[in-house]
């Protein structure tokens, strides 16, 4: 009886280590949830967003317009927001939703996007 | 003789305090009867915690109101309840109500909160709602209403862009989150000001991300939100 509580209580433990504390997202579905907004279902700006803001949001499926931007710059575009690459403020930092390891899938997931 | 008079009153009072405590006990227990009997809890939540994944976000169908105690204004939620309209132009999860076009997306079909209650019922549900407490937030932040309404039009329609995805006006602003033209009449400035420190303590995956403010920058917001009516 000891015996199986015993092992019931080591697959619990096991299972609990397991389970990482907070899920890391794919990026298509942190770029659906989280950028669909303005960037649009097609990633080409028409988001329901769009006629609010100022300037444009990017197109990212435009392979000129994404060629002109290196890996850096998009990553600190993502993490820290338009204003740190002296772009809109209106492209907001997503640090406190996305990990860097994220933000690097989603660097990934636009030059798909762009296929550049 | 005085002395009999005062006790006399002071008697007096307190029952009459007992009396309005135990009232509103019995509408805080009989508004829970009703939000059970409604089924409210089958769209909201009523218990955290919050989703923490995107799959259960896309799956929620309708706000959390674990904490609308510390959220809403008593008068609004009351009167929101018997009718409600609608706050969110995109529903509650935008995802989720767009539809897909070529160039551009469009809102598709949007209900308001199936809330449908009387005048009384709505009075005991506010009541019990009105006990649901975010326990970590701090109340009496927000004391005077004076502020700079020119450096607040600044940060919420230029600096912070929060107007990309709010309304602060019945028809200019951003879609894809509630409405906030009459935030003054609808939300605690003290919950507001909490959220806006970090929305992501209410709901891990919200699509607001955290804007890094000085706290008399966040309260200069939270003022000018509770001045929109
Ligand atoms: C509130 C609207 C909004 C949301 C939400 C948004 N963006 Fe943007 N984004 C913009 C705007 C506006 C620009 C254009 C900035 C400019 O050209 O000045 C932009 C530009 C960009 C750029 C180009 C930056 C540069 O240096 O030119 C990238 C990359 C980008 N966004 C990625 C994302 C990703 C990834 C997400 C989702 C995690 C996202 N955006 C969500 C509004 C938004
Ligand atoms: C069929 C699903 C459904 C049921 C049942 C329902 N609601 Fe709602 N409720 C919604 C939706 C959807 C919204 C969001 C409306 C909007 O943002 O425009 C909402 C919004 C609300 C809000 C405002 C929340 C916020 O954060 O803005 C409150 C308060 C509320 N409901 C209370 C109730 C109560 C109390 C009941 C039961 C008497 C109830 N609801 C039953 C779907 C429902
Ligand atoms: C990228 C889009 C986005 C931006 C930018 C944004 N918000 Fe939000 N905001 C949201 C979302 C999403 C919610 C929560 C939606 C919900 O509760 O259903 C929210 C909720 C709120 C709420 C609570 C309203 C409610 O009824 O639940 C307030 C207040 C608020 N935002 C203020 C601001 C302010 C001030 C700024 C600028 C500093 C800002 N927001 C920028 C998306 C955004």
């Amino acid at each position: 009886m000891k015996k199986v509580s015993l092992i019931v209580l080591s697959i619990m433990f096991l299972g609990l280590m397991i389970t990482p504390l907070a899920i890391a997202e794919k990026a298509e579905d942190n770029y659906k949830l989280y950028c669909f907004q303005c960037h649009g279902s097609k990633g080409s700006g028409g988001g329901i967003n769009a006629a609010a803001l100022s300037t444009a949001p990017r197109d990212h499926t435009s392979a000129t317009e994404m060629k002109k931007l290196s890996d850096k710059d998009i990553f600190t575009a993502i993490k820290e927001g338009g204003a740190a690459v002296s772009k809109s403020t209106f492209m907001p930092p997503w640090k406190s939703i996305l990990t860097d390891d994220e933000i690097k899938d989603m660097v990934k997931h636009l030059h798909k996007l762009c296929n550049c | 003789m005085k002395s009999l008079k005062i006790l006399i009153s002071l008697i007096v009072f307190a029952l009459f305090l007992s009396v309005g405590i135990s009232n509103s006990i019995a509408d805080e227990k009989d508004g829970k009867a009703i939000v059970d009997s409604k089924k409210c809890g089958s769209c909201h939540k009523m218990q955290g915690p919050p989703d923490k994944t995107i799959a259960d976000v896309l799956k929620r169908k309708a706000p959390d109101l674990f904490y609308a105690g510390s959220k809403f204004k008593t008068e609004w939620l009351e009167k929101f309840l018997q009718k409600p309209t609608i706050i969110r132009p995109a529903g509650t999860v935008y995802l989720n109500n767009i539809k897909m076009g070529d160039k551009k997306d469009e809102i598709g079909d949007v209900k308001p909160c199936a809330s449908n209650v009387s005048a009384k019922e709505a009075h005991e549900v506010t009541e019990y709602l009105m006990t649901l407490k975010e326990p970590t937030m701090k109340t009496g932040v927000i004391v005077d209403e004076s502020f700079s309404k020119a450096k607040a039009k600044v940060l919420f329609g230029q600096k912070e862009g929060c107007s990309g995805c709010h309304r602060d006006k019945a028809d200019s602003g951003g879609t894809s989150c509630p409405t906030l033209y009459n935030a003054g009449e609808r939300l605690n400035p003290d919950w507001v000001f909490d959220f806006l420190k970090n929305p992501q303590k209410y709901d891990p995956k919200i699509w607001m991300p955290r804007r890094e403010l000085s706290d008399e920058d966040f309260m200069l917001l939270a003022k000018f939100l509770a001045s929109l009516k």
